[in-house]
């Protein structure tokens, strides 16, 4: 009897999920008629682990939008559907077919992680659907077919600078700290090449997983190698831990740390242990440029906090898109078009867009040297770190 | 020969010395009962003869080999085997497959004999998986002498044959044990109160049945406390107490060794059981 | 000062920590036998709980300690309430799952009401320092050994001189029998849960001092430490947790001393499965013992699998050879995702349910399976057809290897073991940057084909998979069917019993590892090749933590149950996502953790029932 029931709810449960799956592998895609919405899909995490990128992404991008939609694009809105899939490859994947097979999406934003971002892009390849991986600095990302673009920190580009910024501070010897991903990796290799042609040793290096928090044997084995300069290839979370524990063990030598770490968020984790820190960043809240200081004053008031990297970053993207779509046209040919013909889209990280077509990566992006001064990001002024000064 | 010898057998936990210095021999044929109040030593005892505890000194010659040292996997292929204490069927199998694991040791078409072991694993698997005519053929000689043994005990098990033992009766449980045991075709057959837990009809039934066996040329070592039935069956009768064994010989002679009664009596209040019932057990006339 | 004192007072430090988390998990295990996956949300729950104390209410710091211990100790006993109490009489994995299902809801909880943005603690004490050689620490350093080891001292007097600790050593040691002499099992459980939850909040809160950072995650790592911490001082072990953790936090700081950081897990792993090999009931066990004979009264009470006609099954089968002409490819490659995930779970079945063998490092041979035939076919350009068969036995082979050492330990011991063996794998390859492209992982790896037809689009994938999946499945069930699946579960339900009939537990239990490496690795393979990118991070611990789930949801050691499971586990958090929307999406994890506990609930022995 109980065996009978079991079963029979088994069917039911059965039954019930294959109807909703017919239904909606029903919903018909109705032709767009001229003012409906432009849609644009973002793949990435609002759940798991890596849950706080994707809502900075979210404040970034609706920011975006109004400024874009107060204007609309060609009298159209522009609105975003945003699908959680925790940066895993699985449902990367599952969204990429999501979005494909929804004609009103003509681009697509995401993921946050490498494994899931390349994942998916066969998919959005084949579909001729541009995969924007604006986070995605993996260095073969946009090789994976010619929809597959990103405006991410090339750290070709970033890495040498962090390691110019290093040797201005005159540092010769440096223990390195770097995050043990595909990022962290790549961005390392680049910076160590740079370093070595600027005569700056590296006497030690650290490489931690992501989901490390306790470095009090790593800094013993940097603090061992005798650096003067210590520097991070992290993200802001991992870097407040870092500099509070190597600050902990009496250990003041100068800080550089990468761009990645520019948030508010650095500062308030890291408290005074963050104070002195050098910052390498490509987006600079004292930039004079008008956008730098519009979106920050905007973000302000919208969200009553100070905007980080990734905010910023989602921002410029969104921005990006639109002027895309203008160019090129509300399709998804339109998009890729777009891409490869704007030019000079203002920008608050790197001041102005425009892609190099062979390798769909931004040129140039800016570079600006910071220290944390009082609990604020502020320029560099070029004086040089103290402990340095003294060797 | 004797088919089992056992030489001055030593174990202990800790300060306890669970079996001290205990030597005996089993003739083929021969039923010895082992018997003693709770905590004697008698399942520390089997546990050693069947190698599931490490001896610390002492030896163990089962059928002209030394099999001291060898891993409890290992004996019943030689032909031994035993019953659990408090029966341990593998509950969520049926009757059935409990009996055709007791044969696992005498499968033979499945279970190629290739030195390494690594091969081997690889053959038997291939063999499970692709089953050819002789790997089909001995499963079902296999089942059908599984449903031979399960008629010997009547029809307790037979219609049970398909369910999960976990929903089985007790007393079936220990019945689906022994019908286990036997599937291995042992020479001797080791068994740890078998009656525990039945009642007087099923008592009877189960000495029938181990009456059975023992005519059928089974070597059998019994641990029971019904000593009725102990005083039945038994050729010889050891006694053990506090780990020695403090009396050994025919069951009409053990049962007036004054230190038997000593130690039951004695250590009476250690055990479990009510007095009365020792008293009973002592008192029952053969 | 020279380098060895400085790791160690390091390790020392590191070691203290993860003391504070041990001794709960080992509370749990040693009453309830539970590895109670939710005691690293507590943990976490502990740390927010206290943020608000000071950071809303301005409390001081004792009195946030008391709220901390109050609330976690009431969470610890809701979660024995809801977790635990219903499902005693249910197969003892059922909790287990009931765990994680908790675990899920109270992270995402974290989440929705305080934000995915990690969150700082203003600092709450001294943060005067002492020298110690190169290192120093400081008074916080000292205030987390005191509470450990205070709490420790605390616990061993109150389990030796209070009528309480007597009773619960007493279920410790034999639930049923303590039941039988009128202990109150459920109340020992609940006051176990309770202090022991006090404990994991308290010591959240203080890591969260100690790292001056709060994120909704924390506790699924600091809970993995805890366990293998746990393990080496041998599970259920109060002191034994303590010396544990300290233990692991040298050898971790001796391994980024002698390796660097990137080894530090990896060493400690390897590390702890030596010790297991050596002492598997952890570095404190006695001698070798007989566990004592399980008691009449003692057996699961099962249920009987639900059997399904034949007819149903060829019926939903040809369904779904055909369902590509009606689903759209977003649904189908949703089910393509289910089957391949139906491999990987028909794998998983075959050791922890039908061998009883609970493996949580599952990913791991995903992992080999995807990067042995990613590199066959990228360095060596074999064709996919061979590279797929080549990586099914590669990872049959490793996977068998790898666990070997596991095969002495029982019960619990296995998964964790096999967590360990999981993160072996992942962090080797990510340390073998030569052969394995490290964290920038493998690219242009070519789609599945065959003699030349390249499975590319959703629906050749989705056929791919079916075929493999329903092949694997009868493969699968003619195993089990034979004396091999015979000879498994005897070994599943008891070990001792199946050796007294002459059943080699290593040769059995090696012919199941090999075989489900080899499914594993099928689906590793395929997986890869579609996604055509792998890293180190594509197959992590949370899909073992997957796999086990849709196991035990399928009901274990069932074939149709676990491809069901699968299915349901795939599909579910798709639904979900239509169901809510997109303002709701962050409800997402919670109702899955949700639907896990109803699950689990209402069919404890799984859906379809164990095999």
């Amino acid at each position: 009897m109980k065996l009978h029931r079991a079963s029979r709810s088994v069917g039911v449960v059965a039954l019930l999920a294959l109807l909703i799956i017919m239904l909606s592998s029903c919903g018909s895609n109705s032709a767009q008629s001229s003012n409906e919405p432009i849609v644009i899909g973002v793949s990435g995490p609002l759940t798991g682990t890596n849950a706080q990128y994707g809502e900075q992404w979210k404040k970034g991008f609706d920011l975006a939008l109004d400024e874009i939609n107060s204007k609309g694009i060609n009298g159209r809105k522009l609105e975003y559907i945003f699908e959680d899939t925790q940066a895993d490859p699985k449902q990367a994947v599952v969204v990429a077919n999501k979005f494909v097979a929804n004609e009103k999406i003509i681009v697509e934003l995401g993921d946050f992680a490498s494994p899931a971002s390349m994942a998916a892009s066969p998919i959005y390849q084949r579909a001729g659907l541009v995969q924007f991986g604006f986070t995605n600095s993996h260095p073969d990302f946009t090789k994976g077919g010619d929809y597959m673009w990103s405006n991410s920190l090339t750290q070709d580009d970033s890495a040498p600078l962090h390691a110019d910024y290093v040797h201005a501070l005159g540092l010769k010897k440096i223990g390195v700290f770097r995050l043990n991903t595909d990022w962290g990796k790549t961005t390392y290799d680049l910076f160590a090449q740079r370093a070595q042609e600027l005569g700056i040793e590296i006497s030690a290096v650290e490489a931690y997983l992501p989901e490390e928090k306790d470095f009090r044997s790593a800094i013993t084995n940097i603090k061992n190698s005798n650096p003067d300069g210590i520097v991070f290839i992290s993200y802001y979370g991992d870097g407040a831990l870092l500099a509070q524990q190597i600050r902990a063990q009496d250990i003041h030598l100068p800080i550089v740390a990468n761009g990645s770490n520019y948030s508010p968020k650095f500062i308030e984790l890291g408290g005074d242990a963050v104070e002195g820190v050098y910052l390498s960043s490509n987006f600079a809240p004292t930039d004079p440029r008008p956008e730098v200081q519009e979106y920050l004053k905007k973000f302000r008031e919208k969200y009553n906090e100070e905007s980080d990297y990734f905010a910023a970053h989602a921002y410029d993207t969104m921005i990006l898109i639109a002027a895309a779509i203008e160019k090129g046209g509300a399709t998804r040919e339109g998009v890729k078009k777009g891409l490869e013909t704007v030019k000079d889209v203002p920008s608050v990280v790197y001041g102005k867009v425009t892609f190099n077509t062979e390798t769909r990566r931004v040129q140039e992006p800016v570079d600006v040297r910071l220290v944390i001064h009082n609990g604020n990001f502020e320029v560099w002024d070029g004086s040089l770190p103290a402990s340095s000064a003294s060797n | 020969m004797s088919l089992l010898e056992v030489k001055n057998l030593t174990r202990s936990f800790g300060g306890l010395t669970a079996v001290n210095d205990v030597s005996f021999s089993l003739e083929e044929g021969e039923l010895i009962s082992v018997i003693g109040p709770n905590g004697a030593g008698k399942t520390t005892l089997f546990n050693l003869i069947t190698r599931f505890d490490q001896v610390d000194s002492g030896q163990i010659i089962f059928n002209g080999e030394d099999i001291t040292n060898l891993g409890p996997e290992l004996l019943v292929g030689r032909g031994m085997a035993r019953t659990f204490q408090h029966g341990r069927v593998f509950g969520n199998l049926s009757v059935l497959d409990n009996v055709l694991v007791g044969a696992h040791s005498r499968l033979s078409a499945v279970r190629p004999r290739i030195p390494f072991p690594l091969l081997g694993a690889l053959g038997e698997t291939l063999l499970a998986l692709l089953r050819p005519k002789r790997v089909q053929e001995e499963e079902e000689a296999l089942r059908a002498e599984a449903f031979e043994i399960l008629a010997l005990f009547n029809d307790r098990l037979i219609p049970r044959a398909d369910q999960p033992t976990y929903s089985l009766s007790y007393a079936n449980r220990r019945r689906t044990e022994i019908a286990r045991a036997l599937a291995s075709r042992p020479k001797l057959l080791l068994l740890d109160e078998p009656t525990a837990g039945m009642n007087p009809t099923e008592t009877a039934e189960m000495l029938e049945l181990i009456r059975l066996l023992k005519n059928q040329g089974i070597t059998i070592l019994l641990i029971e406390h019904k000593l009725s039935l102990v005083m039945q069956l038994s050729d010889r009768v050891i006694v053990m107490d506090e780990g020695h064994v403090i009396a050994h010989g025919l069951p009409e002679d053990v049962r007036h060794d004054p230190r038997v009664i000593e130690a039951y009596l004695g250590h009476s209040s250690q055990t479990s059981r009510p007095e009365s019932e020792l008293e009973e057990d002592l008192q029952v006339r053969v | 000062m020279n380098i060895f004192f400085d790791q160690t007072i390091n390790g020392l430090v590191i070691g203290n920590i993860y003391a504070l988390m041990a001794v709960g998990l080992a509370l749990i295990f040693g009453t309830a036998n539970l590895i109670n996956f939710a005691h690293g949300s507590v943990y976490m729950a502990g740390a927010y709980v206290g943020w608000t104390c000071v950071t809303y209410f301005g409390f001081p710091l004792f009195l946030t300690f008391l709220v901390v211990m109050l609330f976690c100790a009431l969470l610890g006993m809701l979660i024995e309430r809801v977790g635990l109490r219903p499902l005693q009489n249910s197969a003892r994995i059922a909790p287990l799952l009931a765990t994680i299902g908790i675990s899920f809801i109270l992270d995402q909880l974290a989440q929705i009401i305080f934000s995915p943005q990690p969150l700082a603690l203003p600092p709450l004490i001294s943060t005067k320092r002492f020298s110690l050689g190169a290192t120093s620490i400081g008074v916080l350093d000292i205030l987390i050994a005191s509470v450990s080891l205070i709490s420790g001292a605390l616990l061993y007097v109150f389990l030796r001189y209070t009528r309480m600790g007597w009773a619960i050593r007493a279920t410790a040691q034999d639930r049923d029998a303590a039941q039988q002499m009128g202990v109150d099992v459920n109340r020992v459980n609940q006051v176990t849960f309770a202090i022991a939850s006090a404990l994991g909040g308290l010591s959240g809160m203080l890591v969260a001092m100690y790292f001056n950072v709060l994120t909704p995650t924390m506790g699924f790592q600091a809970g993995l430490k805890g366990f293998a911490a746990g393990l080496i001082g041998g599970l259920g072990n109060v002191p034994g947790a303590i010396i544990g953790s300290l233990l692991l936090g040298l050898i971790e700081s001796y391994g980024v001393a002698l390796l660097g950081s990137s080894y530090r897990n990896l060493f400690a792993f390897v590390i702890l499965l030596v010790v297991l090999v050596l002492k598997p009931n952890g570095i404190f066990s006695k001698g070798r013992q007989l566990p004592p004979e399980p008691m009449t009264g003692t057996f699961i009470a099962s249920s009987k699998p639900v059997q399904i006609p034949r007819s149903v099954l060829i019926g939903v089968s040809v369904l779904a050879f055909l369902l590509p002409i009606i689903s759209n490819n977003y649904w189908l490659s949703v089910f393509t995702t289910a089957l391949l995930y139906g491999i990987l779970a028909l794998s998983l079945t075959l050791v922890a349910g039908t061998a009883g063998l609970m493996s949580i490092g599952h990913a791991g041979l995903l992992a080999i399976g995807g990067y042995t035939s990613a590199l066959l076919s990228l360095r060596l350009g074999l064709p996919f057809a061979l590279a797929l068969l080549l990586a099914a036995c590669v990872t049959a082979i490793l996977g068998m290897l790898l666990v070997m050492p596991a095969f002495r330990l029982r019960g619990h011991y296995v998964s964790i073991a096999t967590i360990g063996i999981g993160e072996i794998v992942s962090l080797t390859i990510l340390n073998w940057e030569s052969l394995t492209g490290g964290p920038v992982g493998l690219m242009n790896i070519p789609p599945p084909s065959l003699f030349g037809f390249e499975f590319y689009s959703n629906r050749s994938l989705y056929w791919l998979s079916l075929v493999l999946l329903l092949g694997l499945a009868l493969l699968q069930w003619q195993l089990v069917r034979s004396h091999i699946g015979r000879t498994l579960r005897a070994i599943r339900e008891d070990e001792v019993a199946a050796q007294a009939y002459g059943i080699n537990l290593n040769r059995y239990k090696g012919i199941a590892f090999a075989a489900s490496g080899f499914i594993a690795g099928i689906a590793g393979v395929i997986l890869t090749h579609s996604y055509t990118y792998i890293n180190n991070e594509t197959f992590n611990n949370t899909i073992s933590v997957l796999a086990l789930t849709m196991v035990i949801l399928g009901g274990r050691g069932n074939i149709i149950g676990s491809i069901l499971g699968a299915g349901l586990l795939i599909v579910i958090p798709e639904l979900l996502r239509d169901v809510l929307g997109e303002s709701f999406i962050v409800y997402r994890m919670l109702l899955y953790g949700l639907l896990l506990v109803l699950f689990v609930r209402w069919r404890p022995q799984g859906l379809l029932g164990t095999v």
